[in-house]
This record gives C-alpha cells, sequence and structure tokens, in this order.
C-alpha cells in the first residue's frame, strides 16, 4: 500500500463525518471518522471549587447527566477522602439502574431497533421509533412512553431534580428514601421487569426468528476480536455501579483488574493527527494501529463488552438470557467461563440482557431492607487533592479525574467518557463496512450509508460528550479520497 | 388554553445556551400572570417532545446556526420547514417531527400549535457561561418577540 497523505485534509470539521482513502487500486486503504472540536472544558473547570463537578459535568450531555453524575461524585468521594455509608452506595446504584432503564430502553425502540424491525435496507425516513410501533404494534410505543415517564420521575425522586441532578455529595447522598418513596419504586421496578421481558420477546420474534437477520447478526459483518473492559463485583459479575474495571483479552482470558483510581497505569491514549478524539489503548501492549487481536492494545467498553468481562450476572432471569446468549453463538465454557463474543451487532441483544438485569437489580434494591435507612452522608473530614472515580454509563466505562489544591480548588480534570473508549473499534467497524462495499471507483452508494450508519448506531457514540458538547444535528457524510487526498465523492444523508 | 415556553440548549456552551438564558428572561417577566408554564430542556427529539406533553400551545426557543446566519439574528420559523435548531433532534433518538407523531400516536395530548423562535449563535463550540456580544443582545428581542406572541394570542381570547 502506498502512503496516504492525508495533509489535504487534517482535522476537518463538522459532525460525523467519514473519510474513506483507497489507494492506487481503489481498494480500501483507510476509514476515518471525524468528530468536532470542542474547547476548553478543563480550563473551564480549573479553578473552581472541586464540590461543584457534580453539578457542573452533568450539564455537559443532555442524554446521560446521570452518569456524570455518578462518576463525578464518586471521584469526590476520593478526593475528599470519604467512604459513603452503604445505605447512600444502594441509593447511588438504585438512580443508576432507573436511569439505565430508561436509556436502553430508548436506544433499542429508537435507534438500534429500526435496522431490525424495519430491515437494513428500509428507507432511512421509516427507519426511526414511528416505523417500529407501526410494525410492532402500538401497545409497544405506549409502554416505552409509559417506561421513560415512570423512570424519569424515579430519577426525579431520588436525584432531587428531573434533569440535572443534585442528590450526590462527596461522602454520600443528599436525602435518604422515604418508605412512601421505596414502595412507589418498588413497583415501578416490577413494571420495568415485565417490560424488560416484553422487549426481549419482541428481539427473540423479530431478529432470532427470522434466519436473515440472526445471519446478519452472526455474520463476519462487524467481527472484531478486541479486549474487552467492563465493571464487575467481588464475584467477577457484572456491576453498572462499582467494582473493579475488568479487561479481558479477545480469548476471554483476564488481562486486568485495577480500580478506577489507576487507570492511568493500564490506559494510555493515542493521538491521531486527523482528529482531536484521543484513541484510549492499553497501555501495556501499545498503539499498534485500527487493528484488532491478542498483540493489539484496542479495546472496547459496550454492553457487549460488560457481558464478555462478566463471569455471570447477577439476577436470575438476566443470567438465563445471558446463557442463551452465549449458547446462541456457539460459546461453551472455559475454565469456567465463556469466551467473548466479537460479532459487535449482537451489542444490541446484550444491551437488552443489561435492560433485564438493571430492572432486576433495581428491585432488589428497592426492597433491601437498608435503602430507606437515614444514614446516607458521611461528612468529609481533609482533603487529599485527588480523586478518580467511575461508574459504567450506558455507552462504555465512564472516568472522572480531578485535582485539587489544599483548599479543594480544582487545578486539572481529565475525562475518559463512554464512547471514547470505543473511538478505535467504531473506526474499524467503518472500515470493515467500507471495505464490502467498495471496489475499485465500484461504490455500493446506498448500501455504504447504511452500513456505516448501522455500525454508529450499534455503538451509539455520543459524540456529544466525546467532545464534551450536544450536537443539534449529525448529517451523515462520507467522502471518498483517492491516495493523494482528492475528494472523489461525497455522500450524505441528513441525520 | 394551557400554553408552555420552553429553552432549550446546554447551559455551559457559550451561545448554545441562548434558549435557556432566554426563557429563565420570560419567566421573570411573567411571574405575575399566571396560566404560561415555562421549562428548560437540555435534549432534543422525545425529551423535548415529553415536555411539551399536556399542554394545548408551545413556544420554544433555541439557538441555530444557519449558513452564513449573522450572530444575533431572531428568526421565527414554521414547525414544518426544514429547519433544524440546534436541539430540535436528539442524535440518540429522534427528529423533533418523529417524536411528535410517535407521541400523538402513543396517545399523549400534544400541542395542536408549536411555533420556533431560533437565535443565530456565534460560538458553539467553546465551554463558557456566557454568551458572545451579539448574541447577548438579542436575548431582549427575542425576550420581548415571545411575550408579544403570548399576549396576542391571549388578549384574542383564545
Amino acid at each position: 500500500m502506498k502512503r496516504i497523505s492525508i495533509n489535504p485534509v487534517t482535522r476537518l470539521e463538522g459532525h460525523g463525518i467519514v473519510e474513506i482513502f483507497l489507494d492506487e487500486d481503489g481498494k480500501v486503504a483507510n476509514a476515518y471518522f471525524q468528530v468536532p472540536e470542542l474547547r476548553g472544558f478543563e480550563q473551564f473547570c480549573v479553578g473552581r471549587q472541586a464540590e461543584e463537578m457534580p453539578v457542573i459535568t452533568n450539564r455537559i450531555c443532555g442524554v446521560c447527566p446521570e452518569a456524570h453524575h455518578l462518576a463525578s461524585t464518586k471521584a469526590l468521594d476520593e478526593l475528599f477522602a470519604v467512604d459513603p455509608p452503604p445505605a447512600a452506595k444502594k441509593v447511588r446504584e438504585l438512580f443508576n439502574m432507573a436511569f439505565y432503564v430508561t436509556d436502553h430502553t430508548t436506544h433499542f425502540y429508537a435507534l438500534g431497533g429500526p435496522d431490525f424491525i424495519l430491515g437494513p435496507e428500509a428507507p432511512p425516513a421509516e427507519r426511526n421509533i414511528l416505523g417500529v410501533v407501526r410494525r410492532v404494534g402500538l401497545e409497544a410505543g405506549q409502554q416505552v412512553i409509559a417506561c421513560r415517564a415512570r423512570n424519569h420521575e424515579v430519577i426525579r425522586m431520588l436525584g432531587g431534580r428531573s434533569i440535572h441532578p443534585v442528590a450526590g455529595l462527596p461522602g454520600g447522598w443528599s436525602k435518604p428514601v422515604s418508605e412512601e418513596e421505596r414502595r412507589q419504586i418498588e413497583a415501578e421496578a416490577r413494571k420495568n421487569i415485565d417490560f424488560a421481558l416484553f422487549t426481549l420477546k419482541v428481539f427473540d420474534t423479530v431478529v432470532l426468528g427470522n434466519p436473515a437477520y440472526l445471519e446478519l447478526v452472526t455474520s463476519d459483518l462487524y467481527h472484531h476480536a478486541t479486549y474487552y473492559m467492563g465493571t464487575v463485583d467481588g464475584d467477577n459479575c457484572l456491576n453498572l455501579y462499582d467494582g473493579l474495571i475488568r479487561v479481558v483479552d479477545p480469548e476471554g482470558r483476564e488481562f486486568a483488574r485495577y480500580p478506577a483510581s489507576q487507570y492511568r497505569e493500564y490506559i494510555a491514549e493515542h493521538v491521531e493527527p486527523w482528529t482531536y478524539l484521543k484513541f484510549p489503548y492499553l497501555k501495556k501492549l501499545g498503539w499498534q494501529g485500527f487493528r484488532d487481536g491478542a498483540s493489539s492494545g484496542v479495546y472496547c467498553a459496550t454492553p457487549l463488552s460488560r457481558l464478555n468481562v462478566s463471569d455471570g450476572l447477577s439476577t436470575p432471569r438476566a443470567q438465563e438470557e445471558f446463557e442463551r446468549f452465549y449458547f446462541t453463538f456457539g460459546r461453551r465454557k472455559v475454565d469456567g467461563r465463556y469466551p467473548p463474543v466479537h460479532h459487535r451487532l449482537a451489542t444490541h441483544w446484550a444491551r437488552l440482557i443489561e435492560l433485564l438485569y438493571a430492572a432486576e437489580r433495581m428491585l432488589e434494591l428497592a426492597t433491601d431492607p437498608e435503602i430507606t435507612s437515614p444514614d446516607v452522608r458521611r461528612i468529609p473530614e481533609r482533603i487529599q487533592g485527588v480523586g478518580i472515580g467511575s461508574v459504567e454509563a450506558p455507552r462504555g466505562t465512564l472516568t472522572h479525574h480531578y485535582e485539587s489544591d489544599q483548599r479543594g480548588v480544582l487545578q486539572a480534570v481529565n475525562l475518559i467518557v463512554g464512547t471514547t473508549n470505543n473511538y478505535a473499534a467504531m473506526s474499524m467497524s467503518i472500515r470493515r463496512a467500507a471495505e464490502k462495499l467498495i471496489n475499485g471507483t465500484q461504490v455500493v452508494e446506498e448500501g455504504l450509508l447504511n452500513r456505516i450508519e448501522m455500525a454508529l448506531r450499534l455503538y451509539d457514540p455520543c459524540l456529544s460528550c466525546a467532545t464534551h458538547s450536544l450536537p443539534g444535528t449529525m448529517p451523515l457524510v462520507v467522502n471518498l479520497r483517492d491516495s493523494q487526498g482528492r475528494l472523489l465523492r461525497s455522500l450524505r444523508r441528513e441525520g | 388554553m394551557a400554553t408552555v415556553v420552553i429553552g432549550i440548549g446546554n447551559p455551559v456552551l457559550t451561545d448554545d445556551s441562548v434558549g435557556i438564558r432566554a426563557v429563565r428572561r420570560v419567566a421573570e417577566e411573567l411571574a405575575a400572570s399566571a396560566g404560561v408554564a415555562t421549562q428548560e430542556v437540555y435534549s432534543g427529539g422525545l425529551r423535548l417532545m415529553e415536555a411539551m406533553a399536556g399542554y394545548d400551545r408551545a413556544i420554544l426557543i433555541d439557538a441555530i446556526l444557519t449558513p452564513g446566519g449573522r450572530p444575533g439574528s431572531v428568526y421565527r420559523l414554521p414547525l414544518a420547514g426544514l429547519w433544524e435548531t440546534r436541539h430540535s433532534r436528539s442524535t440518540h433518538d429522534a427528529a423533533l417531527a418523529v417524536a411528535l407523531e410517535f407521541g400523538r400516536l402513543a396517545g399523549l395530548r400534544l400541542p395542536a400549535e408549536i411555533s420556533v423562535w431560533a437565535v443565530e449563535a456565534g460560538d458553539t463550540a467553546t465551554f463558557g457561561e456566557r454568551l458572545t456580544e451579539p448574541v447577548e443582545r438579542a436575548v431582549p428581542v427575542v425576550v420581548a418577540e415571545v411575550l408579544r406572541e403570548l399576549e396576542s394570542r391571549q388578549g384574542a381570547g383564545v
């Protein structure tokens, strides 16, 4: 392959631009996914009191303020060297479960599901939540609305505000859960379990029950044998709020297991000249480029990754689904755990298994005798100066890292958000789609746009927060360039 | 007639917050007169649609970026146009038009009348709690327009 000059197009501005470079034979040499630059987040935070961070970082993005609020609050626990009482940790986890139920539900019905329910070749104008409701039935639509409403109410009740929560404090949570609130949350959790089971049944019928889609999911279209990252509890079961970060290799063997506070020993960030977003990779393996395999430092942190790092799920029905998932992909246990599934389209199924897990876990927490304990806060007594906290956000492991002076005034801030973890993997999936549909100057235009969109949707990139903002629109632009970087063709679809 | 005025945007992203700032001003001006609700919304699509549920009329205020647009320009947009303001859509769920049709289909009571006011933004790529100067000057303009729209409809006895 000739060296590809990317000088003419370094750091293009704009949302969601895909740059595909061809070699001199017209075959795909490289594919890049550009994201817009946003500036000044660290400067915006430095000089503020650290305790403001949970209510600042939750404004970065209107999509997952809950996850930022929790990661930030956990970073403050460490910065102020205070361990919250058990009840506070449970309330925080309960809050995260209600958030997961609404976020995963919305993703499936509005974003991920349409590819399967309407088919990947359906016109873009129909491939949305309206199309899903027309196909699956009005009742499903009403259920989605009801699910969002009841969980938004739980988030408001626990978090103190409906969108930008305020209850997280270093050392705990600002208010205990009353018995009346607990009863309501318990009832909502039961409805969530029924709804998750209903949704898994829809997935069974429309995807697994359809040989063409089953083949699509299990095909090598977006098959990447990478490392995986997720958070696990003491039994190596999935935990979405707290535990140790576990990384497994492409065979499923444990590669690393560490507290979030040690993330810099395991993760480094690679910079490419054509994008402002950094590519995190496994430090011990080093950056070997955009490729998979055991020698490459590329890893992935998604719902699929989280199942791949877990030995099992701690709730009964989700565990049944977990077993069925690996069985369907022909995986059999090796040394007590299932080898990873590398088919990235399976992320949609993994997300629904997490939906069921979150609903079941919400019920467990809502019926925990300690959940109404008034002991939800320990007052910080000193400033340690460094605080690193992480939670599993729906789109991947979210890490907040703050450093302060002795008065608690911030000196440095770094965030690694869910989407950033997956930036290299996303670029690889886009390249895979391009390779299949471009040969010489023959380009299957509509197919290319569809396949690239499918890749993006399965990761559900939060470009907003990966670059610390919220773009209102994201038209997809695919530029094809020759080996000199000259634009051959530009394909465009409005977002 | 139950009316809601909704400001949309990211409160800490310079001019992207113009809708949020304008709706806060509208809320202050309206303090005395009952019957009009105000809300701040931080993402588009389904969230924005849900915020309008239960009202007969909605007025939205958002930032917009148009090709060659002059920062601080104020526009009143028809809902059915080809425009997109910064936050009409959520890239994680749906465009506003799709979200509204979905909500109606699923049985939510959504406003029959929706009008959109948009302010041309200068900087939507830098974190900051202040508007740029031309956009700051546009805030009283858009607030006055929204208040006039509210008044004219109330005066008409609708």
